[in-house]
């Protein structure tokens, strides 16, 4: 790292990247809050964590400009580990997340990453858009006591307040005027709704350094390693995914596995301070881009203006009415929702839409990000296994005046296909010769040699005599570490011998 | 080695729009003419992609925000690279024009995105000589700097030989050669006698030590290396910082081109005890010749 990437990564852009970190700081303090509350903990917890994770990933991160901090879907994944075992068991778990987060950065496990399709980042952003709108509902609901009309017009009015007020000025940011002025108005009238106060501890100093207090056993790592394991490729998969997005927003590259390790230091720290495991935002990120933050600097400043406010406006903060929050929650609800993909679900092609449905689905019934990712992800491998499968042709000449019979085999052979090839083959016509030419062909895996072991013997039986041509340039794919892409004629070898 | 094709072994003149361009322009025309080299003008047009310009500061993000942001900044880069693209076309032409008037045989330009440095990095193969101007735009605001960044950096990481230019052109006509006796130097030596970048122009051999007498040797053998190739040479050694002698023979005896070998120690050792050649390169007004 050079003084002049340091200089580029830090100084380039200062006085928009201060502001831009300011603006982000403001729409972080409602979401930090918010989602203290899905995981279970005080609003403190998620507010450490914001402030810790932002700095900290602001020096080690890959991707400059993009927000990490408390996130929804992370909080998502341990609100069972919090309501079972505690909030010690969370930090415990927090920094298990780092150390194992730390390791998959050295093992490039980013790479993994290309297996992820368009249609399953879709399927993750639009998930998340609704799991965060859905964790409003619990205070919009009549049920809830101090949920009354007031809340109602007080969401819809900064609702209107946050996509209104720009119209008039872009010069301040609209959550923050729909949080000040819904406070006052709440004040003023002395109304007896839902507050941040009600929801649990703020913080009332800077955060300190603390152990997690847990026994250091075997049991406790058996209860927190199956929720640090999930929370790493929650977290990794937002960070990556955001960082993409804010690599095509920008133009310009990051370094994925500096991301990995660095959303991995980051969260150690945070679970010593107190604070909750966190990731990249992808609605955040968005506002600090569209802010003009594109350096660290932009990071660094939302974090620490992060605490500054909350540490010392503590008592206001307390007075924030929950709908100002719910509101700011479902403005970053719809911004981080992909629209365009709801569009695209006709004129995409339907394997790619069923993906992109099927990951958006089993993530908001099972909360789990990961468990959807890993859906979208298998099912991406069964369409495109079942289309590479379509690509198999074997056409057939009779030769020796009707004594014998020559099959031509085209295309990719495996597990997909192997069946396919196995019937195209006349196994009752009466001849005395078979010659099977694969030499135009793939046998990628074991399931399409024991294919053609299939068919050899099945003419065997009919007692007709069988000669396979081509078969060590079909097979040479099948070698798991074929190696043969950087050889000299690999593009022979690959592309039809 | 010896490639026929006609652009290689040139003169890469890079330029940007700053008051060093026209100097640069000449300096490198000078070099391109005693060479017999083509020279081609190289122009980066460097987008500080990581400058956000936008003076939306609402926060809010609605319905396909990320779709709308991603549309708008990339139609703000367009606009932004087309400008850039033409400016820098007419602005090379003009350098091409003048570079033909005064007698050079082939002259090219050619547009690079990127920055600075990388474009170089990647030009090298083929460039006989790089001629730049001592502070390019992003330093010229700042004039108490006599070096500008990206100089620095190119002069450490080229292999070539590289003449750094001040902002107004003088045709080189007396030679100063900073001579300490290293490896480099020598090897700077051999390649000016081999070369016809400065025939016919008196050297000067100029030895700055604490130790009178110490490069006596080195230097009876470059004087007549240098002699043995038709030049005409005297020499001289001197007690002092390098720096500070060089500095104060250019001032009294009016040399208008300075040669030098360049970084022989690693970046981490200039950076701790200080570089003679940063500190020759930041103390001297006039064109220097860095050799490799």
């Amino acid at each position: 790292m050079s003084i002049q990437t340091l200089r580029q990564d830090w100084l380039s852009n200062v006085r928009n990247d201060l502001l831009a970190g300011l603006v982000v700081a403001l729409a972080l303090i409602p979401e930090a809050i918010a989602f203290s509350i899905i995981a279970g903990v005080d609003p403190k917890v998620g507010l450490y964590a914001s402030f810790s994770i932002a700095a900290i990933i602001a020096f080690v991160g890959g991707r400059p400009g993009m927000i990490s901090a408390a996130t929804g879907a992370m909080a998502l994944v341990m609100v069972v580990l919090v309501k079972e075992h505690g909030l010690q068991y969370l930090l415990a778990a927090t920094v298990l997340t780092g150390v194992l987060q730390v390791i998959a950065g050295w093992v490039k496990l980013g790479v993994l990453m290309r297996f992820v399709s368009r249609s399953v980042v879709t399927g993750f952003v639009n998930a998340l858009a609704i799991l965060i709108f859905l964790a409003q509902l619990p205070e919009l609901n009549p049920q809830t006591a101090g949920v009354t009309w007031h809340v109602y017009a007080m969401t819809a009015a900064g609702l209107g307040i946050i996509y209104g007020l720009p119209y008039l000025t872009k010069a301040v940011p609209s959550p923050l005027v729909t949080i000040v002025v819904l406070t006052g108005v709440s004040l003023a009238l002395g109304l007896d709704i839902r507050t941040v106060g009600d929801m649990g501890e703020l913080p009332d100093s800077l955060p300190v350094f603390l152990i997690p207090d847990i026994p250091l056993t075997f049991e406790t790592l058996q209860i927190i390693f199956p929720y640090s394991l999930t929370l790493m490729v929650v977290g990794l998969l937002e960070s990556l995914m955001t960082a993409t997005i804010v690599d095509e927003l920008t133009d310009t590259p990051s370094d994925k596995n500096r991301e990995c390790v660095g959303q991995g230091v980051a969260n150690i720290a945070t679970g010593f301070m107190g604070g909750m495991a966190g990731c990249a935002m992808i609605g955040q990120s968005v506002i600090n881009v569209k802010s003009g933050g594109r350096g660290r600097l932009s990071t660094l400043t939302a974090g620490v203006v992060l605490l500054i406010l909350v540490v010392f406006l503590g008592d206001w903060v307390k007075q924030i009415p929950m709908a100002a929050l719910v509101a700011v929650m479902i403005m970053v609800s719809i911004g981080t929702f992909n629209w365009g993909s709801v569009r695209n679900l006709r004129e995409h092609p339907a394997s790619s839409s069923v993906v992109m449905v099927a990951t958006v689905l089993v993530t908001v019934f099972t909360h789990d990000l990961a468990k959807g990712v890993l859906t979208g992800v298998l099912l991406s491998g069964f369409f495109f296994a079942h289309k590479v499968g379509q690509i198999l042709r074997v056409r057939s000449t009779s030769e020796d005046d009707g004594r014998a019979r020559r099959y031509h085999v085209t295309g990719q052979v495996f597990f997909a296909s192997a069946d396919r090839f196995a019937n195209a083959f006349d196994y009752k016509e009466v001849i005395d010769r078979v010659s099977i030419d694969v030499s135009r062909a793939h046998f990628w895996d074991i399931t399409a040699v024991s294919a053609l072991d299939k068919v050899v013997l099945k003419f065997r039986r009919e007692g007709t005599e069988v000669e396979v041509i081509g078969l060590n340039a079909a097979s040479a794919t099948m070698v798991d570490k074929f190696g043969v892409h950087d050889k000299d004629g690999a593009d022979d070898l690959l592309l039809g011998h | 080695m010896n490639k026929t094709i006609d652009n290689d072994n040139k003169v890469l003149a890079c330029v940007d729009q700053s008051a060093f361009a026209p100097a640069v322009a000449e300096y490198a025309a000078w070099a391109a003419r005693r060479l017999a080299a083509p020279l081609e003008f190289l122009h980066v047009i460097d987008r500080h992609p990581t400058l956000g310009t936008d003076q939306d500061h609402s926060g809010a993000i609605g319905l396909g925000a990320q779709e709308a942001l991603l549309s708008q900044l990339s139609s703000e880069d367009e606009q932004r690279s087309r400008a850039a693209r033409e400016a820098g076309r007419v602005f090379l032409l003009q350098l091409r024009d003048r570079a033909l008037g005064s007698g050079v045989a082939q002259v090219d330009t050619r547009q690079r995105h990127g920055d600075v440095e990388e474009t170089l990095s990647g030009q090298q193969e083929g460039v006989r000589l790089f001629v730049l101007g001592r502070r390019g735009e992003a330093a010229s605001a700042d004039a108490q700097k006599a070096l500008g960044g990206h100089v620095e950096w190119v002069v450490r990481s080229m292999q070539r030989p590289i003449l750094t230019v001040p902002a107004q052109y003088r045709e080189p006509s007396r030679v100063l050669i900073a001579f300490d006796g290293r490896a480099v130097t020598r090897r700077g030596i051999e390649m000016i006698a081999a070369s016809p970048l400065l025939k016919g122009l008196p050297l000067h051999l100029l030895s700055a030590t604490d130790a009178p007498g110490r490069h006596q040797k080195t230097l009876d053998w470059a004087q007549q290396t240098l002699r043995t190739a038709g030049f005409e040479v005297t020499a001289a050694g001197a007690p002092g910082k390098p720096a500070a002698v060089i500095d104060a023979a250019i001032r009294t005896q009016g040399f208008d081109l300075l040669v030098m070998g360049a970084y022989s120690h690693s970046p981490l050792r200039s950076w701790l005890f200080g570089s003679n050649t940063t500190a020759l390169l930041r103390a001297t007004a006039i064109p220097t010749l860095l050799l490799r």
